[in-house]
């Protein structure tokens, strides 16, 4: 059991408050006051997030989803690529970036990282792109190419039939499978995606979201996943993150309960709607304090 | 409609339009196919069918021929026969070039020469260019080299590499060397760099890493390829050489082996020790590096004859030369008809080569 279930009596997808972690719990990720300024110092300075601070705890088997929230360049990326540990937004300016109860150093296989626009190699087949990760530690091929055909199955293409394509041969939804598919071979304990699903149509995107919560419940990882749908945050969340504007902040955490049905079926629930509008009102209220702040 | 129109209207409504027609266009039923075919070749980006533009290819070239012919009729010739052979005289003297002044061999000389150069100047600048576009500082290095290698009029160079390498073999396949090494680091630097971010991004997160002891036995392998050529292609090249034996008692064919072992480790190592520059930016460079390096092949081609003008029996240029000074004039001709489909035939042959070499680029 990877992903916590929807308690008795609960409604699916409802929202409530977010409790701190119990004090000395061990942490996946903790980010104590975090802010990052690009060319600090110089007129064009410009801080994309300011005093970013939030923890996540480290639940024994329990993999947490987090979605991330909020208006565009407000910095949510930047929290991903400074967990991930990419240049240019890494490493912060200030405050501490904390994985495992370590300082990031470096990126590593054990964050998996899902872009937007897939950036499967277009030289390499679906098949060495799900194995690069285990061919960069070398692996044998034979034991290396086992393994990604088991995982081209389980991320819903054909091993016998698709394996073998490249890239520019696939639609987007299967691309971003092949992505997911690379990232997840490495069993990272934490998953980074930045809008996967964004350049997606409505239906490829209800059956991708299917394909995550399904995939959940082997994977025992921390989830954080940026999107500016709210209900794709709402259905795939156990928490969401709104962001605030330039510079980011955290203005905002909800909880929510875990979804019971597919996305499509789901999607279109009392509940899930009125926990959809919920925080769409907190969305829409924050970016009115920040327009009266500007006009100010 | 009953809600009120803000917008002004048209006092009537147009009256509904007769079916099969759209606005002014008329139905064409009546036209010629002529009429049809002109305005079909006045709408701009229309493309023609395959055979129409075999047809137009073979309509120009039928009308230079016929310039030509035109030029030297005999009888009513308005050029002189000594500036412009008539087209019948110079297709017939192709038997003497051929058998005469050997075409074929003076064709294959030019290209080992053009080939030799341009696959050393390849072999040091590809490397090179992956590495620079790598790593930036070594870019920043190399940079005012490679602003300079590319601005320097080529032709100029004929004289320096008579003074450095004689008047023999290694002279033309260094000038080739030197003309094109400059373009092939740039356009290699600028391939590398040109790679998306995201790639690099990915394959970090998925744990590429530095493979120092892959590398160097790697690296190893490929400076020994370096070593051989340096040390016997120059050898082979050499004008009074010596026999083998003799030559590999002497201590310059070894020290030429060293360098060229030293020179393919330095450009080999960087490479083949990092995953990213091995797995992801060469490869995804390479498309890109493949077709400039066929376009330099293309203008290095060209310089070749530059450099047969002087002091060559054999090679395309010095085949122009010789029909210059002791006739027959027709040569000339005949060796430009010649030297242009072969350069056409080598950039569609390479063309082919990238087709088949990248075959997960979508072709248009």
């Amino acid at each position: 059991m990877a992903k916590p279930e929807l308690a008795p009596g609960e409604p699916p997808s409802a929202l409530s408050a977010v409790e701190p972690p119990a004090p000395g719990a061990p942490l996946v990720v903790d980010f104590r006051r975090v802010t990052k300024t690009y060319a600090a110092g110089t007129l064009k300075a410009f801080t994309a997030i300011r005093d970013v601070t939030f923890a996540v705890e480290d639940k024994a088997d329990i993999g947490e989803f987090i979605g991330i929230l909020g208006p565009s360049g407000c910095g949510k990326s930047t929290v991903l690529r400074l967990i991930a540990g990419l240049a240019p937004q890494f490493p912060a300016t200030s405050g501490e970036v904390l994985v495992h109860g370590r300082p990031v150093v470096e990126p590593g296989p054990d964050r998996g990282f899902v872009f937007q626009d897939y950036a499967n190699f277009p030289n390499r087949t679906v098949l060495e792109n799900v194995a690069f990760g285990l061919e960069c530690r070398h692996v044998p091929e034979d034991e290396r190419h086992a393994q990604a055909r088991e995982w081209i199955a389980k991320v819903g293409l054909d091993p016998a039939k698709d394996a073998h394509k490249y890239p520019h041969q696939l639609s987007g939804g299967m691309n971003q499978r092949v992505a997911i598919a690379r990232s997840l071979i490495m069993h990272p304990k934490i998953i980074l995606m930045d809008e996967p699903f964004g350049a997606l149509d409505p239906t490829t995107r209800h059956r991708m979201q299917d394909l995550l919560v399904s995939l959940w419940r082997e994977l025992e990882a921390t989830v954080f996943f940026v999107t500016h749908d709210v209900p794709e945050a709402v259905y795939l969340g156990d928490r969401i993150f709104l962001f605030s504007q330039s510079p980011g902040t955290i203005a905002h955490q909800f909880h929510v309960a875990p979804p019971d049905r597919p996305a499509r079926d789901m999607q279109s629930e009392a509940h899930f709607l009125d926990s959809v509008r919920e925080v769409r009102t907190v969305l829409d209220k924050l970016e009115v304090e920040e327009d009266a702040r500007h006009a100010s | 409609m009953t809600s009120p129109d803000p917008l002004p209207r048209d006092p009537a409504p147009a009256a509904p339009l007769p079916a099969g027609s759209r606005g002014t266009a008329k139905p064409d039923v009546k036209r010629s196919s002529l009429t049809k075919w002109w305005r079909r070749a006045l709408t701009i980006r229309d493309h023609p069918s395959w055979l129409e533009g075999a047809l137009l290819a073979l309509a120009s070239i039928l009308a230079v021929y016929f310039f030509w012919w035109f030029l030297t009729r005999p009888g009513h010739r308005i050029v002189d026969v000594y500036t412009l052979p008539s087209p019948g005289d110079t297709l017939a003297s192709f038997r003497s070039l051929w058998f005469e002044r050997e075409l074929s061999i003076s064709a294959v000389t030019s290209l080992a020469r053009v080939l030799g150069g341009f696959l050393a100047a390849a072999a040091v600048a590809v490397p090179l260019g992956a590495i620079a576009g790598s790593f930036l500082r070594v870019n920043a290095f190399l940079k005012p080299v490679s602003v300079f290698g590319r601005n320097i009029p080529i032709a100029a160079l004929i004289p320096l590499t008579l003074i450095w390498f004689g008047l023999g073999e290694i002279q033309k396949v260094m000038f080739i060397f030197l003309a094109s090494v400059a373009f092939v680091l740039f356009d290699t630097t600028n391939a590398v760099l040109a790679v998306p971010g995201r790639y690099l991004d990915t394959s970090y997160t998925l744990g590429v890493r530095g493979t120092p002891k892959k590398g160097a036995i790697l690296a190893a392998l490929f400076s020994l390829v370096y070593g051989l050529v340096a040390a016997f292609g120059w050898h082979l090249l050499a004008e009074n050489r010596s026999t083998l034996t003799a030559a590999l008692s002497s201590s310059a064919l070894w020290l030429r082996f060293l360098a060229g072992f030293l020179i393919g480790f330095v450009l080999w190592f960087p490479i083949h020790s990092h995953q990213a520059l091995r797995k992801v930016l060469l490869p995804l460079a390479l498309p890109d590096i493949f077709n400039s390096l066929r376009l330099i092949f293309g203008l290095a081609f060209g310089y070749i004859m530059l450099a047969e003008v002087i002091n060559a029996r054999h090679g395309l240029g010095a085949l122009i030369i010789i029909s210059q000074r002791q006739g027959p004039r027709e040569h000339i001709y005949l060796c430009l008809i010649i030297i242009s489909l072969l350069a056409w035939g080598i950039d569609r042959f390479l063309l082919y080569l990238h087709r088949h070499l990248f075959p997960y680029l979508k072709h248009g």
